[in-house]
């Protein structure tokens, strides 16, 4: 794991979060690994809050430097599920 | 960013097999409108096992279409507008519903072509869930493979991974026919019901075919073949794995499609291994079982040694959860099964 403090975090949170009362959701499929290269906007992780299912986002190209819940980990909203290194 | 770091993350991307079935259904809906998707709870729920998720985001309601709990009508309205030149999606939500639209199904969808001479063909997919494992009881839990496959004009699908799962889909919407598109609810991989390993695998972004009739090869061994079809494939997989550690080599055949059967695959993978077991969670008699152990006893019947099926028994399925794991045939029971060929 890199200790560059510039990584971006995806946090489980967005627009999405009117949709759904639930406050604690599931981790259903990571597309891409740790270690892959990903560009703006590439879907990296579908995750499942009660029915709504949402890709989180690639908010910058770089690297998918450390993913923080695997699939199937529940998290809280607002959770960080990975890092991306920007480049 | 580099051509080979693309193309690696390209091959990297793995699907769940619902996320594959909807991107070989919006690929095809963006090339061809005449292509829609009609059902219940298809449109804002995005289907209740993940099936259309996303469609009608980019689609809208003329092309996504939630229907009332209303199957003969709109099933029967899926066959007109095939009929009628449109290539529609029809889902049929759980497959032990059809029985409420088996006139629409069974003799029209099915056999209008026949009926008319050959002068309209009925380019539709029917999609349903099927399957068990979770505990929902006798009314949507059943697979009901046998059912379709034994009706004459119906082409029949089950996919078992998320690469097959869009390559059988693109097949599906763009064939002439009738097809029926099986996708089971445990290899869908969606949250609240989670799927074994097996199912997601890395998926193109392009589009792509697999032909119907071609069975696949899922493992290759030599001692016994292993025919099975749907979530069993996976099953199958475990025990034959599980068993390597004992001596015993099993050559695990993913049907893909029941309608064409690709019995030549089947039948020389026998000639090769000389034992046979069959699994199927639809039920026992007058099943996928019996249909596999009677072409290959058709054609090879010498080189057959020993034949075990596990299927359901003929009851119907238990809502208790020991008592529907006792029936829908396990690991264990593949395992015994292979076991009692040597």
């Amino acid at each position: 794991m890199s200790e560059n403090t510039d990584r971006v975090a995806i946090a489980a949170d967005g627009d999405w979060t009117a949709d759904v009362d639930a406050e604690e959701g599931v981790v259903v499929n990571w597309f891409v690994g740790e270690g892959s290269a990903v560009e703006e906007g590439d879907s990296l992780c579908e995750i499942q809050v009660e029915k709504v299912s949402v890709d989180m986002e690639a908010p910058t190209d770089g690297t998918l430097d450390e993913i923080a819940h695997d699939e199937g980990d529940e998290f809280t909203i607002g959770d960080t599920l990975a890092w991306i290194e920007p480049g | 960013m580099a051509q080979e770091e693309r193309d690696r993350r390209v091959v990297e991307r793995e699907l769940t097999m619902s996320r594959a079935m909807v991107e070989a259904i919006a690929h095809e809906m963006r090339e061809d409108e005449e292509v829609f998707y009609m059902g219940e709870d298809v449109a804002d729920y995005g289907g209740i096992f993940d099936s259309t998720e996303g469609l009608l985001d980019e689609f809208g309601y003329d092309r996504v279409m939630d229907v009332p709990i209303s199957e003969t009508a709109y099933l029967g309205a899926a066959v007109g507008a095939a009929q009628a030149g449109m290539r529609p999606i029809a889902e049929l939500m759980f497959v032990d519903f059809f029985g409420v639209a088996m006139d629409q199904i069974y003799n029209n969808m099915a056999k209008n072509t026949y009926m008319s001479g050959g002068s309209v063909n009925v380019p539709m997919v029917l999609t349903a869930a099927v399957g068990g494992t979770y505990n929902d009881a006798g009314q949507h839990s059943q697979t009901l493979y046998g059912t379709f496959a034994h009706l004459p004009g119906m082409k029949v699908v089950v996919p078992s991974t998320a690469y097959d799962a869009k390559g059988l889909m693109h097949n599906a919407i763009r064939d002439d026919d009738p097809v029926v598109y099986l996708f089971h609810k445990r290899l869908m991989g969606i949250g609240w019901m989670p799927a074994p390993g097996g199912p997601k695998t890395p998926v193109p972004k392009t589009d792509y075919t697999i032909p119907f009739g071609s069975a696949d090869v899922k493992r290759e061994g030599s001692d016994v073949t292993v025919v099975t079809l749907g979530l069993h494939v996976h099953r199958a997989l475990e025990a034959a794995e599980s068993l390597a550690d004992d001596g015993v080599d099993a050559e695990v055949i993913d049907l893909r499609t029941l309608v064409p059967l690709d019995t030549e695959t089947v039948v020389d993978s026998v000639r090769k291994t000389g034992n046979l077991v069959v699994v199927d969670e639809d039920y026992r008699s007058f099943g996928v079982t019996g249909e596999i152990v009677a072409s290959v006893a058709d054609e090879a019947l010498e080189n057959l040694d020993a034949v075990e099926r596990v299927a359901l028994p003929d009851v119907p399925i238990p809502y208790a959860r020991s008592m529907e794991n006792e029936v829908i045939p396990d690991v264990q029971d593949i395992e015994d099964a292979i076991q009692a060929t040597r």
